[in-house]
């Protein structure tokens, strides 16, 4: 049998990816499926531990993070191709993720 | 190494390699394929979690159409081959990026060597949760006020998609 | 189980109200095409009756569907906050000439603002983490898409996308965090969390690991540094209506949420004394994280104000620097605290608006933002200009006005819990916060009107919108006994 732990470690390594994505791709598309990762890799934390707990709640919230990461994806889409007619470029450089 | 240690880290090997690729191709179409790939790694991840219903939905939901969402966009915008991955990085992404490798080391000790660390075998509870019986029941009972509110933020999102992406109005 | 679930429907009649607003707006949106400025007289019905059934809840304690939402003092007050301010925004959106533009989505527009509002009202009662990311979710999508609803404006898209970007982000980290918390408790039920922290068998680093992502998650909502990044472009970017919105409502509903999720996971029960001072569980310091940001989060805002020329952009800055104060009334741990928390949102509510009403009227006029441009308005339009100038001495907190009683107020409970370097740098961030508003003032007022110098005209229904929220910010500065006492009787909360 696998350990709680080893499912654990492989979701926080799968968050971290999704972090580095958001932190350093210029494409929003890119940026937005670094997003998904996250998302996916919180879904793993949920599922390991619903099973281990023997408890349905953490299936519950994977249910709803899915519904949820549809609805901002289908957002972040369609505010891509917004900004797209205006500046036709989906780099986010003058985007300055971090200004004050 | 029984088959199921094999198994598991084959998985998790695979989930995080297609991982990084997916943050590292500069086509977003291979992105795509690569992060439709980590989805099915992790469906089996989660098959070997016992979670059935989760692992249809993660396909039938996040690849069949969510990446299908990302695909037809990329498609439509028409997007190259991207020249640079990134920026120069700046000092505030370079303290972003070590906080957040801070983090990992952090909750990678926790979770490694920590005390959750105790719980090595999964619930014999869990073949009966993962079911789509289990699960529906629940969701029209217990979580019936949740599932109301989802439906208006579905809504909410359609309604806004459409605003946001239709080029004109008049 | 159908039982409860219809129990439940009989308390949960504001929200089921404001889901057929929504619902109505849509298809009123669809049935009146070119006349869908009207859409916004049927969100006024809706409002009006979703008031009516809050104002039906008063008094009640109860959980309903499964202790996922509470029905108590503490969430009735929000909800009226929240109402009160959704008349408010919708009454500046009929006003607002930056939405002319978009004319024929306006119908839209209003359907947006409901469903935020039912977010915001599911928020201020959520007792089950599942449900508080949810309502937090449907609030931020929409208000994702109001943000970016203007395209006219320069960064509109641009400001929008960083949004969701940061929305999502954080909403990932909040996710995580709750996630890891399951983990070690096993429960979303915050009162099972309670109840499994209290038993103290877990890992602490685990919880504040948990913690510090559902601090990150919320603090986004609320704008308190380091989380604040998204909101000044914004603030900036979005129509003013909705800047308006999310500087009041939106952060009223996500401290209300944070308030809750606060004060009923993380302490010991057995140790709550009558007098409404409390004692955390053990393990996680969430309080001192809480002050770090308190002090960081109004520090910054104030400091980084005086250097805007943009009023949006200052008024955005401005309303993260009182977030900073805000944020003092959860740190100190104590039921005046919280008390003083909720007058201060109900003064915030008036004097904020009223900002940025006004700055509104002077951009639907002369069409700028520019705090330069508004040199010698106050020759040009007296009434509008001291309304402007009442509203930013209410802002820095100089009696006789309603910011003056909430500051006070908010201070003594710092001081009396024992925090008094943090009272200190809110009492120096208060005088720094004179620098930007009196700027505002001087140019108005002290500067001759240069070019054009013809009076200014605004319509009766604009100048009764100034009233409304000018007589609030005096009379509450002058007579606050029972808006003081209201705010200590709805303290209470469910379970405690």
């Amino acid at each position: 049998m696998i350990p709680l732990n080893f499912y654990l470690v492989l979701s926080a390594l799968l968050f971290t990816i999704g972090v580095v994505g958001v932190l350093t791709r210029r494409n929003a598309i890119i940026v937005f499926m670094s997003i998904e990762l996250m998302l996916n890799s919180v879904n793993l934390t949920l599922v390991a531990f619903s099973s281990f707990l023997g408890d349905a709640t953490g299936q519950m919230l994977v249910f709803f993070v899915i519904t949820i990461a549809a609805a901002e994806a289908a957002i972040g889409l369609a505010i891509i191709i917004a900004l797209f007619r205006n500046k036709q470029t989906v780099n986010i450089d003058e985007i300055n993720l971090l200004k004050w | 190494m029984t088959f199921e240690e094999v198994f598991f880290y084959f998985l998790a090997a695979g989930a995080i390699v297609s991982a990084l690729l997916v943050i590292t191709r500069r086509n977003p179409i291979n992105s795509v394929i690569f992060l439709v790939l980590n989805f099915f790694f992790l469906v089996a991840l989660y098959l070997t979690l016992k979670a059935q219903f989760i692992a249809i939905i993660q396909i039938l939901v996040y690849a069949g159409a969510i990446m299908v969402l990302f695909m037809f966009v990329i498609m439509l915008l028409n997007l190259g081959d991207e020249k640079r991955l990134t920026d120069r990085v700046t000092w505030k992404q370079f303290v972003a990026i070590g906080l957040s490798l801070a983090f990992v080391m952090q909750v990678l000790y926790i979770v490694g060597f920590g005390e959750t660390a105790e719980m090595k075998t999964m619930s014999a509870k869990a073949v009966d949760i993962g079911t789509v019986e289990y699960i529906g029941k629940e969701l029209f009972s217990y979580y019936v006020l949740p599932i109301e509110a989802i439906s208006v933020l579905i809504v909410a999102a359609v309604v806004g998609a459409i605003v946001l992406a239709k080029r004109k109005f008049d | 189980m159908a039982e409860h679930i219809l129990e439940s429907i009989s308390l949960f009649l504001p929200e089921i109200a404001l889901t057929v607003t929504l619902c109505v707006a849509i298809i009123a949106d669809l049935i009146l095409k070119e006349r869908n400025q009207n859409v916004a007289y049927v969100v006024i019905a809706g409002l009006v009756i979703t008031t009516i059934f809050v104002l039906r809840q008063t008094g009640l304690t109860e959980t309903i569907f499964s202790d996922m939402v509470a029905v108590d003092p503490f969430a009735v007050f929000f909800k009226i906050v929240l109402a009160v301010s959704g008349f408010f925004i919708v009454f500046f959106s009929m006003k607002c000439r930056e939405l002319d533009a978009n004319k024929k989505r306006i119908g839209e527009y209003y359907m947006l603002i409901v469903a935020m509002m039912l977010g915001m009202f599911i928020m201020v009662g959520a007792t089950n983490l599942l449900l508080m990311y949810l309502a937090l979710e449907l609030s931020s999508i929409a208000s994702y898409i109001l943000a970016g609803y203007t395209k006219r404006a320069r960064d509109s898209a641009e400001a929008s996308l960083k949004y969701v970007i940061y929305g999502a982000v954080s909403s990932g980290m909040l996710i995580y965090g709750v996630s890891i918390l399951y983990g070690i408790t096993g429960a979303t039920d915050i009162y099972g969390v309670n109840a499994a922290l209290q038993t103290g068998d877990f890992s602490p680093l685990a919880l504040l690991t948990a913690g510090i992502l559902i601090i990150a998650g919320f603090g986004y909502k609320v704008t308190v540094a380091p989380f604040h990044f998204w909101s000044p472009d914004v603030y900036e970017g979005a129509p003013i209506t909705i800047t308006a919105f999310l500087a009041v409502a939106s952060k009223a509903a996500g401290f209300a949420m944070m308030i809750r999720f606060f004060k009923v996971s993380f302490i010991d029960t057995a140790l709550l004394d009558t007098a409404g001072v409390w004692d955390i569980v053990e393990g996680f310091q969430w309080n001192i994280i809480l002050a770090v940001m308190a002090v960081l989060t109004m520090t910054l805002g104030n400091l980084v104000a005086i250097w805007q020329n943009n009023i949006k952009r200052l008024l955005a800055y401005s309303s993260i620097a009182h977030a900073g104060y805000i944020l003092m009334g959860l740190v100190v741990l104590t039921d005046q605290g919280i008390a003083s928390m909720m007058l201060y949102f109900v003064m915030y509510l008036f004097m904020n608006f009223g900002a940025f009403y006004i700055a509104m009227l002077i951009s639907n006029k002369l069409d700028t933002e520019d705090i330069e441009d508004y040199k010698g308005l106050g020759y040009r339009a007296p009434l509008v200009c001291v309304a402007m100038a009442v509203f930013l001495i209410s802002l820095t907190g100089i009696p006789p006005t309603a910011g003056f009683i909430a500051k006070f107020y908010l201070f003594a409970a710092v001081i009396s819990a024992g925090w008094y370097g943090l009272v200190l740098i809110a009492a120096i961030n208060t005088v720094i916060s004179l620098f930007y508003y009196v700027r505002i003032f001087r140019n108005m007022f002290l500067i001759e009107p240069e070019g054009d110098t013809s009076k200014i005209e605004f319509s009766l229904s604009s100048k009764i919108l100034v009233f409304a929220l000018l007589i609030p910010t005096i009379f509450f500065g002058v007579y606050f006994r029972d808006i003081v006492d209201l705010a200590q009787a709805s303290v209470k909360m469910f379970g405690l």
